[in-house]
């Protein structure tokens, strides 16, 4: 199919159910927006902001100064704003995806094109929270771009989307390093004839410096907008103390719901340094494809960040669809996929059954998010292994390939 | 001589006992009225007066303060008045809904559910306004043992539009600071009203207050016991404690007959007076166009009140009201009041819900209204979404946001003051989408899975401020003149927040770390083991 | 030097050799054995499944029931009503039967409903509604009161309910008159005591269900769209449990408790068990299981039978067992209240119907009014919400039930099997065991020796088949959209079989899609099955979680067939089968027309998704399963 064609009509699709009465059952569902993406409390800081309230003196409000102040000067937020804004933000992340899809090719267009774009749009973990018009979709569109923008050696460019990106979620972090690696080497795939970094890796510096200042000027900007510094607690701080115990479905919540009292700073620590463990070993292992690096790690964030929602995962799945000579080295992509079909089924249901039914209590959920939390790293550690084994290709009739 | 000595000291006591007298003064009095729907309301009113007296100035806290001998004046109150340098102090412990449409205003203002406490009080010295609060709640929560040290932060406000002083305040009002909190899951019983009895010069000995009989008092269909300090620029500190309760005549009464007296309702009668007691009335509200006969005769009568001075008519004292030709008596559901309010939470999910108000002005004058939420943060406001519709049509014009300082969990509640303005004859629809939080398995009461009390709203009614049309209506001017600072306290509210599992911390952390861990060392296997390659096909031999 | 066993031994432990290679001849082995055991487990695990489904009555897997939640303390007060409250529901029932003689509006009912409220002193209103569904509009008016206990702070309240028409025969129009008297007797009662902790609410509710809905969807501020209704002028608190009254005939000798919610949904077990106690021991009055007559003949054999069998205590337990699970089965799986106080779950209530099942004798008011007032002063103990996870149960008989555990693994099993089916369906779509030439001439016994093929990978059509299975739910939604439109209620006879043919035909045209597949490619009905075995196990294991009877009836419709349809190389084969499996699909549509629309009734009216469940993921799971026979099986 001709991606001018497809690629349009699924947007146009989208919108239309952008627009549909669908976003307000779905608006404020945990597992579709977390506290600090919801578009209810984005509504509310917009509206304390306007009527000279510090939006950040209260515990509701927990997004980003820069999206208080586009949204309360430059774009009004109601319905139909809203339905254009995150159907545009889903495109930019599909048109994103199929260019790093055609950079990771060297290609101009392929016959994938219209494929790709689709397993973005369709994606059911991307699109129903931006249905229900969480700003992770403005998360996912960020990334995706500054990734885009890396591979196209689009230096300052995809590091200011990246210093945006973190302005909005701090876990994105862990992208820097590979982000700046990524840089400085090649997109395309060299997952089947791994290599030693070639380039000289000082020459990050310079980039690192310019992300800094990057940085620096975006909270500067982030301060004035709201006269004070009450922002960095409230937004940054959420993602690594946890204020906020409502559901999702990640991994935290309810360990630190359950958490005696005495041991929460440990454990809030452990937590988020573990996060940050992964990050040179998968750099190294693979800085022969560093755009694989890349899409690990958010494959760790997905499953590990404080507060995920469905579309972290959703990013990491609809990115695997840039590697297809992985697929044939798949350990077993079936119990993956009934994983995450069970997860998909179970967390709503359980959700209902806690909170609105009352038949069932937490636990249900909890043991639901776990489901998920495996589903997730069956995925992940597949891909891991399908990147390393791709290398040593196929064997003969009587062969075997293992590690020991 | 000895005799001499003896009659000497005994002059001495007496005088002191006179010089005392002299400067303070105790009056009681008992109103009872029969209410619309055929209860009665009974509000007992005990005021010390300590003449010429002021409150402390709280620079003075550091230094050592003069001497209190009080003969009349509660003892144990006044030190703590003086320890924490309490200009003014309003205390309430109320079981019941009071029933506005029902039952009308009551003749004590405060009647919302459960503890309330607020007090005015001076800036300046070296102890903090925070920290001498703190000190009132606990040593106030000693007196009454009640938990009104629970009061804390979390539930502690500062609505100054809603609770103006009611005495005066020294030196102007410049430098003076409210601090108010309410405690709805406070339930007020005997063991509240034994130290109240104490602090009364004839306990419940005799007077009045002798028909203070807690058998009958905490089977009332609604009470409430009042502690009111408060300073007058003219007279001195004033201390008075008020108990209200409102009797059902007719569930007591065998033949279900409206019929009451005292030894009825209180199974007590008055045998002896006071002695100390400056003035002791019991006032009668009577029916209106009513046959009845009311024994024994009192001291005096007119068309709405009959008065009893119980120094001056027979002991023992027993009053009545008869009504010989009541058979059947039909319910009057009329509202009472100028405006009634009903406030639900709504929605049966416990991660969100809806706020509803419904206010409806009973005049056929345009009304205005203060609305006061003071809300913990276990519930949390999405004010955007606050809307005003009127029979369906959007009517947002008609609120009028003051002010509104956001909850912060576990440091300090939500404040929302609004002005509502109420067309005559309509009912007004307030909606507002509300979030419940999820709280940390340690923050949970025992009984969790009730939920949470949530403090009532205060509405404070008030006719539209255009002077003209105020002087010209004189029905107005009537509305306006018992209208003014009245305050309707709401029912208070249940949310039930969402429980963990209370038995699950350790599998809790078990799991999570097991699968944490999983992930990690899976991880961690496949980047760093290395591959091989091996021949699996049997050896020929 | 060690004897040659321990040699042997150790030889075997640790042959020598490479290791690496050794662990993994062993996988294979392993999972050579499983795989070859593969379909005989399937085979075992479906049986059991099927038997346990069989076996749930039986008093061997029954157990007691207890009072799980202490504070309920049922039966352990003093009841005060007595004969002149008696009477004085006597009268009420006179002023009712007057009522419905000279055939009174609603409205008039309301209003004397309302009145006399009133006139027991408490705050009483009435709330006019209107729904409006595909045939037609319904409109009622309920006639609520309030009593605010004394001392009381009303932040929670009890519901006493009674609906004008009776629960018999699902409303058929038996009227529920001494249930109306019994509820406004009890509020003169109720009123006098101050021993109340919560409020007291009665609501006597229009019609059958459509008035109950009409007030507790107001009562929570839920708006729903085809329902106009005004609004509540009285509040009280939060309503934990409720109590509907049902009272049809004259006297009664049993009272039958009905707990069904609406989609599956069931109260706190301890309500069911106070209530229990309380009617034995307070009462006098045995309770039942719906209207359940326990002494009658169950077993209806015929005359020949040998009288062992026939007076068998043991098959009698059983079948008054069966009697009762398959009622159960019937109300939950179709997700349909078995009364008023299913719609009242809708909201977090526990609540139960006590059902006077008709009799000549001998209780009366009196019984049910002492009945009545200890299980609300027992309701009235509690302080906190029933919560103890006391939700899932199946309640066999009137003092004996099921735990979860003794019941869930009958569907689950069932699902296990189509799981392990539909993993095996994946591997054979993915591997195909090639015979090398020489043997490929050679006869039928030759291929059955193992060896002298081999294993070769081939490509799984995953995305053709995913697009078909898409395509059969797009269907299931057309199809829903079909039976909610009016000409298909209004016209009975020529709708059903219109849809039932177009439903027949339509998947026909997968046969004209399908495009030639490339041979190295598996055939497309291996995949079909494989990925629809999954779906419909998840479906299934997740679903009896929520709805247990609902899954389990659909385990035990598609577990053998689904697991069983094959395609054949005989095309009249195909079609017969294939003609079997729509039937197993969509024959409802035509044969069950009074069930289609009773269940869009339900979900316009009351929100159950049992119809939407049925048309887009029931029907065109097993659709899916008919085009797995449909589709010619090898490409060749």
């Amino acid at each position: 199919m001709d991606f001018i064609v497809t690629f349009p009509a699924l947007v146009a699709g989208r919108l239309v159910l952008a627009l549909s009465p669908l976003t307000h059952y779905l608006r404020d569902d945990h597992l579709l927006s977390s506290p600090l993406t919801s578009y209810s409390r984005l509504q509310e800081g917009i509206y304390l902001f306007k009527h000279g309230i510090d939006p950040y003196s209260g515990s509701t409000f927990r997004h980003s100064p820069l999206l208080l102040s586009l949204f309360s000067t430059v774009i009004p937020l109601n319905e139909v704003t809203a339905a254009f804004l995150w159907t545009a933000s889903d495109a930019l992340a599909a048109w994103s995806l199929v260019r790093i899809w055609r950079a990771r090719q060297n290609v101009s267009s392929s016959s994938r094109d219209s494929l790709i774009a689709g397993l973005y749009l369709l994606n059911p973990y991307t699109f129903l929270p931006s249905l229900g018009q969480s700003t992770s979709s403005f998360e996912n569109a960020l990334c995706l771009l500054s990734l885009m923008l890396a591979c196209q050696k689009q230096a300052s460019a995809s590091l200011l989307a990246l210093a945006f990106l973190i302005q909005l979620s701090l876990p994105s972090i862990l992208l820097l390093l590979p982000l700046l690696l990524l840089l400085i080497s090649e997109p395309t795939s060299h997952l089947a004839s791994p290599f030693f970094f070639k380039t000289d890796i000082r020459r990050i510096t310079p980039l690192a410096g310019q992300f800094a200042a990057y940085i620096l000027l975006l909270s500067g900007a982030a301060t004035l907008v709201c006269g004070n510094l009450n922002w960095v607690e409230k937004t940054w701080g959420a993602s690594l103390t946890l204020p906020d115990l409502t559901p999702n479905p990640g991994l935290w919540w309810y360990f630190f719901t359950e958490m005696f009292d005495h041991f929460r700073p440990f454990f809030l620590i452990v937590f988020s340094v573990h996060l940050l463990i992964y990050v040179l070993p998968l750099c190294i292992k693979f800085q022969h494809d560093i755009l694989y690096a890349c899409y690990l790690l958010l494959g760790i964030l997905s499953i590990f960040k404080a507060y995920p929602t469905l579309s972290d995962p959703g990013l990491f799945l609809s990115m695997l669809s840039l590697f297809p000579e992985t697929f044939p080295y798949l350990h077993h992509p079936i119990v993956t996929a009934l994983l995450h079909l069970h997860a998909a089924l179970l967390l709503p249901l359980f959700h209902y059954l806690w909170l609105n039914q009352g038949t069932g209590n937490a636990n249900f959920f909890y043991a639901s998010t776990l489901v998920f939390g495996m589903a997730n790293g069956a995925a992940l550690l597949d891909s891991i292994w399908a990147g390393l084994r791709i290398a040593i290709g196929e064997v003969k009739e009587e062969h075997e390939v293992l590690q020991e | 001589m000895r005799l001499s000595v003896k009659s000497f000291l005994c002059s001495l006591c007496l005088g002191t006992l006179a010089v005392a007298r002299l400067s303070e003064e105790f009056n009681e009095e008992l109103h009872l009225r029969p209410l619309p729907d055929g209860k009665l309301a009974a509000r007992f009113s005990f005021s010390t007066l300590l003449k010429g007296a002021t409150p402390r100035h709280p620079e003075t806290l550091g230094v050592e303060d003069e001497s209190q001998l009080y003969t009349l004046f509660p003892l144990a109150l006044g030190q703590i008045l003086r320890e924490y340098a309490v200009t003014e102090l309003h205390l309430t412990l109320n079981a019941g809904n009071w029933n506005y449409d029902r039952w009308g205003y009551p003749d004590e203002p405060g009647v919302g559910t459960g503890a309330e406490l607020w007090a005015w009080m001076g800036e300046g010295g070296t102890v903090t306004v925070d920290s001498r609060w703190r000190g009132l709640r606990n040593a106030l929560a000693g007196l009454f043992c009640a938990s009104l040290g629970s009061l804390d932060e979390q539930r502690t406000t500062s609505p100054v539009l809603t609770f103006q002083p009611e005495g005066s305040l020294p030196n102007g009002n410049a430098s003076y600071q409210l601090r108010h909190a309410t405690l709805p899951s406070e339930h007020v019983c005997t063991e509240n009203l034994t130290p109240f009895l104490k602090l009364l010069p004839c306990k419940s000995l005799s007077g009045i207050a002798s028909l203070l009989n807690p058998h009958k008092l905490f089977d009332a269909d609604w009470h409430g016991l009042g502690v009111h300090v408060r300073y007058l620029e003219s007279a001195g500190v004033e201390v008075r404690l008020a108990f209200q309760a409102v009797f059902d005549p007719v569930r007591a009464a065998s033949d279900k007959r409206r019929d009451w007296s005292l030894s009825a309702v209180f199974d007590r009668r008055i045998e002896r007076v006071c002695p100390v007691a400056r003035s002791s009335v019991i006032r009668v509200r009577l029916p209106q166009n009513e046959v009845y006969a009311i024994i024994p005769s009192p001291s005096t009568m007119d068309k709405t009140y009959a008065t009893y001075i119980v120094q001056e008519v027979g002991k023992p004292l027993d009053v009545a009201i008869i009504r010989p030709e009541e058979t059947l008596f039909e319910y009057l559901i009329e509202p009472q009041t100028h405006i009634s309010v009903h406030r639900t939470l709504n929605g049966a999910s416990q991660h969100a819900g809806q706020l509803a108000l419904t206010i409806t002005n009973n005049h056929d004058i345009q009304l205005q209204t203060g609305y006061l939420e003071t809300m913990p943060w276990l519930l949390q406001f999405y004010l955007h979404t606050l809307h005003a519709h009127i029979d369906g049509m959007p009517r947002d014009d008609l609120v009028k946001l003051i002010s509104y300082i956001p909850p912060l969990p576990h440091v300090q509640p939500a404040l929302l003051q609004a002005v509502l303005t109420l067309p005559p004859k309509t009912t007004l629809w307030l909606t507002m989408d509300v979030v419940k939080p999820f709280l940390a398995y340690t923050e949970h009461p025992p009984d969790a899975q009730r939920g949470w009390d949530l403090p009532p709203a205060v509405f404070v009614p008030f006719a539209s401020q255009n002077g003209s049309e105020t002087d010209s209506d004189p029905q107005l001017h009537a509305v306006l003149s018992d209208v003014r600072s009245t305050r309707m306290y709401t029912p208070v509210l249940l949310v039930d927040l969402a429980t963990p599992d209370f038995s699950m911390p350790y599998n809790v952390i078990i799991m999570s770390c097991t699968l944490i861990a999983l992930i990690f060392g899976m991880v961690f296997n496949l980047l760093t083991r290395q591959f091989v390659v091996v021949r699996v096909g049997e050896q020929s031999s | 030097m060690p004897p040659a066993i321990l040699i042997k031994i150790r030889k075997y432990l640790r042959p020598d050799g490479d290791k690496n290679a050794i662990r993994i001849r062993r996988r294979r082995k392993l999972i050579g054995a499983l795989w070859a055991s593969l379909p005989s487990v399937i085979v075992v695990l479906l049986a059991v499944g099927y038997l346990w489904m069989l076996s749930i009555p039986f008093p061997a897997l029954g157990q007691r029931t207890y009072i799980d939640e202490n504070a309920l303390q049922p039966g352990q007060v003093n009841t005060h009503w007595n004969w002149d409250d008696v009477h004085r529901a006597d009268r009420y029932l006179e002023a009712l039967e007057q009522l419905r003689d000279r055939n009174a509006s609603s409205v008039e009912v309301a209003d004397y409903l309302a009145t006399e409220f009133r006139r027991a002193g408490l705050s009483a209103d009435t709330q006019e509604y209107s729904f409006f569904t595909t045939n037609g509009s319904k409109t009622g008016v309920n006639a609520y009161a309030t009593f605010s206990s004394p001392r009381a702070s009303g932040t929670e309240a009890m519901v006493i309910s009674a609906s004008w028409l009776s629960r018999t025969g699902e409303g058929d129009g038996t009227l529920n008159l001494r249930g109306v008297s019994t509820v406004l007797s009890l509020a003169w009662f109720l009123r006098g005591y101050s021993l109340w902790a919560k409020d007291l609410i009665f609501v006597v509710s229009d019609g059958y269900l459509e008035g109950m809905q009409a007030w507790v969807t107001e009562y929570h501020g839920v708006s729903q769209p085809n329902l106009q209704a005004e609004p509540l002028r009285l509040s009280s608190g939060v309503i934990w449990t409720a109590l509907n009254i049902d009272y049809p005939g004259h006297s009664f000798s049993h009272l039958g408790v009905f707990f069904e919610g609406l989609n599956g949904r069931l109260p706190n077990q301890d309500l069911i068990n106070s209530f229990q106690r309380i009617s034995l021991y307070t009462g006098g009055v045995p309770m039942l299981v719906y209207d359940h007559r326990d002494d009658v003949e169950i077993l209806g054999l015929p005359s020949w039978t040998p009288e062992s069998i026939r007076d068998n205590s043991e098959l009698k337990e059983y079948a008054r067992r069966a009697k009762n699970v398959v009622r159960h089965v019937a109300y939950q799986a179709r997700g349909q209240a078995s009364g008023v106080h299913g719609l009242l779950h809708q909201f977090r209530i526990d609540a139960i119907t006590l059902f006077a099942v008709p009799a000549t004798g001998p209780h009366g008011f009196h019984a049910i009014g002492r009945i009545v007032e200890s299980t609300l002063r027992t309701m009235n103990n509690l302080l906190e919400r029933l919560h103890a996870s006391f939700f899932f149960f199946l309640l066999v008989g009137p003092t004996t039930f099921l735990k979860i555990g003794s019941f869930l693994p009958s569907a689950v099993l069932i699902s296990v099997a189509m799981m392990f089916c539909g993993l095996q369906g994946w591997v054979k779509a993915g591997w195909v065991w090639m015979l090398d030439e020489a043997q490929a001439t050679k006869d039928e016994k030759v291929h059955k020796r193992v060896g002298n093929g081999r294993w070769s990978r081939r490509q799984r059509p995953v995305l053709k088949a995913v697009m078909v299975m898409a395509a059969t739910h797009g269907l299931g939604v057309v199809v829903f959209y079909l039976l909610t439109r009016s000409w298909y209620l209004h016209n009975s006879t020529v709708a059903p079989l219109l849809v039932s043919s177009l439903l027949a035909v339509l998947p026909l045209t997968s046969l004209l899609l399908l495009p030639k597949q490339p041979a190295q490619e598996a055939p497309l009905p291996v995949m079909l099955k494989s990925l629809n075995l999954c779906l419909t196990s998840t479906v299934i294991s997740i679903l009896s979680v929520l709805n247990f009877s609902l899954a389990a009836v659909i385990a035990f419709l598609t577990g053998v067939p689904l697991c069983y349809a094959s395609s054949s190389a005989r095309s009249e084969l195909r079609i017969a089968k294939y003609m079997a499996y729509t039937t197993l699909a969509f024959g409802w549509v035509a044969l069950q027309r009074y069930e289609v629309l009773k269940a869009v009734a339900n979900w316009e009216l009351l929100g159950v998704w049992f119809a939407p469940f049925m048309c887009i993921v029931y029907a065109p799971l097993v659709l899916q399963a008919a085009l797995v026979c449909l589709l010619p099986s090898e490409s060749a």
